[in-house]
């Protein structure tokens, strides 16, 4: 397998293996390989373990236009039964037909291409025939070599046993994961690519300044708007709040907005710094408790 | 946020020893989080509201912070409830940097030697200064202690 890949470099005959520790960087990366693959005009299609309304509504609040690239035929969002399982039987074989049929179903549709994410999550239930998820993994890359088709096996870290990826792992011509600046049980900075930015989680504090100020260094040259995702943040101190006060000023004009999104208690902080009403920077405070 | 807020004449509680909710806590750099966690715990059950349990615990954090960064390294940290306010003091005993002790909030607090302290715009005590209701410093030959006082609102924040 490749060295890691950013979910954004993922092109046509890729076959790549995505690990996430948490639903909230599941959806922020699966946003994007949709919304890469919808501006590239390509069909897409998301196998979610969630339900498909909540998954559309996940990657509509990532401010993906799912609903009309569903009516346009361009997206699809569905569960694994029928597709991956019949009942509670995996077969390998069948999962790989319903791949091929989808990329000739997407040709004789007139796309140039084809996305297709697959949370893996439905192989930690009891499903019969399970033992047969590495042929699967080598029949989907079988089937996307050389072709315009995309897939993004998508596999929780966390619920997953090593041994288990380890032996799918070699499938893949790429591995993906969200770059991550810091990771460890009370804090979390990443980043967020849909919508582009950073997402900060958990409690932060002036020993986690090094991390951040990388953080905010690469935020500062991402293209386009930015927003600095602290909605699931529980604590920032001053100094932190200072840094990303610092860097939010530096980045946002008219022309390039940056959208802080943060509970309100800790939005308070950034309005004593006086962020609250500046040019090209919006603060949104949700209670979410 | 609202004008300047002068420190009482007589600050009760600040040095005398607790008479509610007596919480106190030793702490370095490895235990700040801990440290929130625990008086974010007791300004709840103090009674004070959500938003007024999160500034509790910013100036706690910033002023043990401030005697971790500045001064000995570690402290101690007392939370008590005395009348109408929850009052959170902070005693560092380390030698002084630069020969001036652990900056402490100015503008509204002053020591009690009558020193004015320095304070940076948006640092950890100038938020102390900005969210609590007084704040008091006390320099002796033993160290500082900060104290910081919360009223009590139980059906809002106060602010």
């Amino acid at each position: 397998m490749d060295a890691s890949a950013q979910v954004t470099e993922l092109s046509a005959a890729d076959h790549a293996c995505l690990t996430f520790g948490e639903a909230e960087e599941l959806f922020d990366l699966t946003a994007a390989f949709v919304r890469d693959g919808l501006v590239a005009g390509l069909k897409v299609v998301w196998v979610s373990d969630a339900a498909p309304a909540q998954a559309i509504a996940e990657l509509g609040n990532r401010g993906i236009a799912v609903r009309r690239a569903m009516e346009a035929g361009q997206m699809a969002a569905a569960g694994c039964e029928g597709r991956l399982l019949s009942g509670q039987e995996f077969r390998a074989e069948a999962a790989v037909g319903w791949l091929s049929g989808e990329l000739a179903s997407s040709r004789e549709q007139g796309f140039p291409g084809l996305r297709v994410a697959v949370d893996m999550s439905w192989a930690l239930r009891p499903v019969a025939g399970i033992e047969e998820l590495p042929r699967f993994e080598e029949g989907i890359a079988a089937a996307s070599t050389g072709s315009t088709a995309s897939v993004l096996c998508q596999y929780d870290r966390e619920r997953f046993d090593p041994v288990t990826l380890a032996s799918v792992a070699g499938f893949h011509t790429r591995s993906v994961a969200a770059a991550t600046y810091h990771a460890d049980a009370l804090l979390r900075i990443c980043r967020q690519y849909a919508p582009p930015g950073i997402r900060l989680a958990g409690e932060l504090d002036f020993q986690a300044a090094e991390p951040l100020a990388r953080a905010l260094s690469e935020a500062v040259r991402l293209d386009g708007d930015v927003t600095v995702n602290m909605t699931t943040l529980a604590f920032i101190d001053a100094r932190c709040t200072m840094m990303v006060a610092d860097a939010v000023r530096t980045i946002a004009s008219a022309e390039r907005p940056v959208t802080l999104r943060c509970s309100p208690e800790i939005g308070k902080g950034f309005v004593r710094l006086g962020l609250d009403g500046l040019r090209g920077i919006r603060l949104v405070t949700a209670d979410d408790r | 946020m609202t004008g300047e807020k002068e420190r009482p004449a007589s600050l009760p509680g600040a040095a005398a020893p607790p008479v509610s909710l007596p919480f106190a806590q030793e702490f370095n750099a490895g235990s700040l989080y801990a440290l929130r966690s625990a008086v974010g715990a007791h300004a709840a059950a103090a009674g004070l509201g959500r938003h007024r349990v999160y500034d509790v615990t910013t100036a706690a954090h910033e002023l043990a912070a401030n005697a971790v960064r500045h001064g000995a390294g570690h402290g101690s940290l007392r939370l008590w409830a005395q009348g109408a306010y929850l009052c959170c003091a902070v005693a560092d005993d380390g030698p002084a940097e630069n020969g001036d002790g652990p900056a402490a909030p100015g503008g509204r607090a002053r020591a009690t030697d009558g020193a004015a302290w320095p304070v940076v715009h948006g640092h950890g005590l100038w938020i102390v200064g900005e969210i609590a209701d007084d704040v008091r410093v006390d320099r002796g030959h033993a160290g500082t202690i900060i104290t910081a006082r919360f009223a009590i609102h139980p059906d809002g924040d106060g602010r």
